[in-house]
């Protein structure tokens, strides 16, 4: 009875936070008016304001939403796939391949390229994946080997990554700025194909989250409970290198999220993992909306790179889990 | 009945398993003994049907590879541990293949009840799993196992974690599940513990059956001490029960025991 009221007080807190963050900014929009205008009811925003709202702060928003429900998912599976707590979801190469593409969108080609930088980006994502899975080999079937190859893979696109860098310093700026992810990009068109995407592959991850139980145990047992632990570990990445590398084509690298949201909601839920996917999924989407909204903010009108804002929390936390740990451990 | 014919596997091009052929009944205990290397857990894995072989493994006339409803319950060695789950929720994974995964009938609720009385885990039933002590965890794993209501069950060196006095606790219960019928088959370093419950010994070596019999047989068979290199010397206690321990060589060390 009570999962229902966490996932239905994290939905709650994915609504509280929109709120707040479409009525925040250089300009203030009232509750009120924000609510009848979305619901069409009469005394909405007008002209500048409706726009304001509409076609800027909105898709903003609910991309970000989007993109935290993505990495927060994301990092909760990897954490089961991995049997590692400390798992996120750049850890097969998503990242650093993702990083690859962009670069060499933003090195080549200038202005014509750029536009495509999303696309370069998800397909450097995805070819990383793949490439570490490949190079994992046969053996891809121990977690541990593929983790080790994720690792190589991202080491190699990085170096190339740097490497393009160096010859077109031009190019440095962007790179670094797209590193540090934004959603100032969010149009109604990136949320659309974005949202495809995420929601496909959040579909996915909820329906096999309860199979995920079994790869927390060792491969011989979930092969005794009916479970092939490779298969199951392949949808499950498959599903989570989608929506991560969606994610990071549309905002950049957003670091933290995968790791804090998940533990958060464990600590709150005192239950594995997998089995609040879609509450750690709602406070993803919220706890990103309200980054986002400290983005625009805190140092208004400049604005901040959202990842500044999830790695000054996460990384706090990130070590405070490994203290944890540590002391569990002793 | 299990029947295992010519079973071999090979890794790359290695044969860990060599033309294997065993015959075991139902109900009853086989306990495979060996040194490290001698293929028993890769066995143990081949009859889950995690590996590819040749030859065939059949329960009951059908090929185990190929009878996906077929109920083997497995307690490994070195379980892997959840963090966050619960005891109740963990044995409760034991119905999955049964109920499907995240569902829970009221029947599956019922039984995960009555093992986890039986092997006296209820008190602890809402304590998550990592926390639990070695002993604790082992009874927790052949809770899991129990509630599977499986055909045969193969357990991997259920003892060697243990303390002398879980140890007992965990053959006696194990002893108990035989005789509701269940077929079990164990992996065990301790051949005097194996021939102690087990009415059947099987020993292996680099991957081939060396001796398979009647405990007591195998136990004072003169091919037992040859396959541990003479290493060994058997003893009988005052009720008859034999104890095999390392044998004193001449200079008075003692071997270690394989």
């Amino acid at each position: 009875m009570w999962r229902w009221q966490i996932t239905a007080s994290a939905a709650a807190a994915l609504l509280i936070a929109s709120l707040l963050a479409v009525s925040f900014g250089p300009v203030n929009l009232s509750f009120g008016s924000i609510i009848r205008t979305l619901l069409g009811l009469p005394n909405g925003l007008e002209n500048q304001d409706r726009t304001l709202l509409l076609e800027l702060r909105l898709p903003r928003v609910v991309l970000g939403a989007l993109v935290g429900a993505a990495l927060a998912t994301s990092g909760a599976v990897y954490q089961s796939v991995f049997r590692n707590p400390l798992a996120d979801p750049y850890l097969l190469g998503a990242a650093s391949g993702a990083g690859l593409g962009a670069t060499i969108a933003i090195t080549n080609g200038g202005g014509d390229l750029h536009a495509l930088l999303p696309i370069f980006a998800f397909l450097g994502g995805v070819l990383a994946v793949a490439a570490t899975f490949l190079v994992a080999g046969k053996l891809f079937a121990d977690p541990s080997t593929l983790l080790l190859a994720g690792i190589a893979v991202g080491s190699f696109a990085t170096a190339f990554q740097t490497y393009l860098q160096q010859r077109n310093s031009a190019a440095l700026r962007p790179v670094y700025s797209w590193i540090l992810g934004q959603l100032t990009v969010a149009s109604w068109d990136v949320v659309r194909w974005a949202g495809f995407y995420i929601f496909i592959a959040l579909f996915v991850l909820i329906r096999v989250s309860k199979v995920l139980d079994a790869l927390m145990l060792s491969d011989e047992e979930a092969y005794s409970l009916g479970v092939s632990p490779q298969k199951i570990r392949l949808i499950a990445v498959a599903a989570a290198t989608l929506a991560t590398a969606t994610a990071v084509s549309a905002s950049g690298l957003i670091g933290f999220v995968g790791i804090v949201v998940p533990h958060l909601v464990r600590g709150l839920t005192k239950r594995a993992t997998n089995r609040s996917l879609l509450s750690i999924a709602f406070v993803g989407a919220a706890f990103l909306v309200i980054a986002d909204l400290g983005a625009r903010t805190l140092l208004a009108p400049a604005e901040l790179p959202i990842g500044v804002i999830t790695a000054f929390v996460g990384a706090p936390f990130f070590l405070f889990v490994l203290r944890a740990r540590n002391r569990g451990s002793k | 009945m299990i029947n295992i014919e010519n079973l071999s596997v090979r890794f790359e091009n290695r044969e860990v398993l060599q033309s294997i052929t065993l015959e075991i009944p139902k109900g009853t205990w086989s306990c495979l003994v060996g040194p490290n290397g001698a293929g028993k857990t890769t066995l143990l894995r081949t009859m889950l049907g995690m590996q590819s072989y040749s030859g065939s493994i059949k329960y009951d006339g059908r090929e185990i590879a190929k009878n996906k409803s077929l109920n083997i319950a497995f307690v490994p060695q070195r379980p892997s541990i959840p963090a966050a789950m619960s005891v109740a929720e963990y044995v409760m994974l034991g119905r999955a293949k049964l109920d499907g995964w995240g569902k829970e009938s009221a029947h599956s609720r019922n039984i995960v009840h009555e093992m986890l009385e039986a092997t006296q885990l209820l008190g602890m039933q809402g304590q998550l799993v990592n926390t639990l002590s070695g002993g604790e965890m082992q009874r927790v794993l052949i809770a899991r196992a129990l509630v599977q209501e499986p055909e045969f069950m193969l357990l991997d060196e259920p003892t060697s974690a243990l303390d002398l006095h879980h140890q007992i606790a965990v053959l006696n219960k194990v002893e108990e599940i035989k005789a509701t019928g269940v077929t079990i088959i164990s992996t065990m370093h301790d051949i005097t513990l194996g021939a102690m419950y087990a009415e059947r010994i099987i020993i292996m070596q680099s991957g081939r059956v060396l001796l398979d019999g009647e405990s007591q047989l195998v136990i004072h068979s003169p091919e037992l001490r040859s396959a541990f290199d003479d290493r060994i010397s058997v003893h009988m206690l005052e009720n008859g029960r034999p104890v095999i321990i390392a044998a004193k060589r001449d200079n008075g060390l003692v071997d270690g025991v394989i």
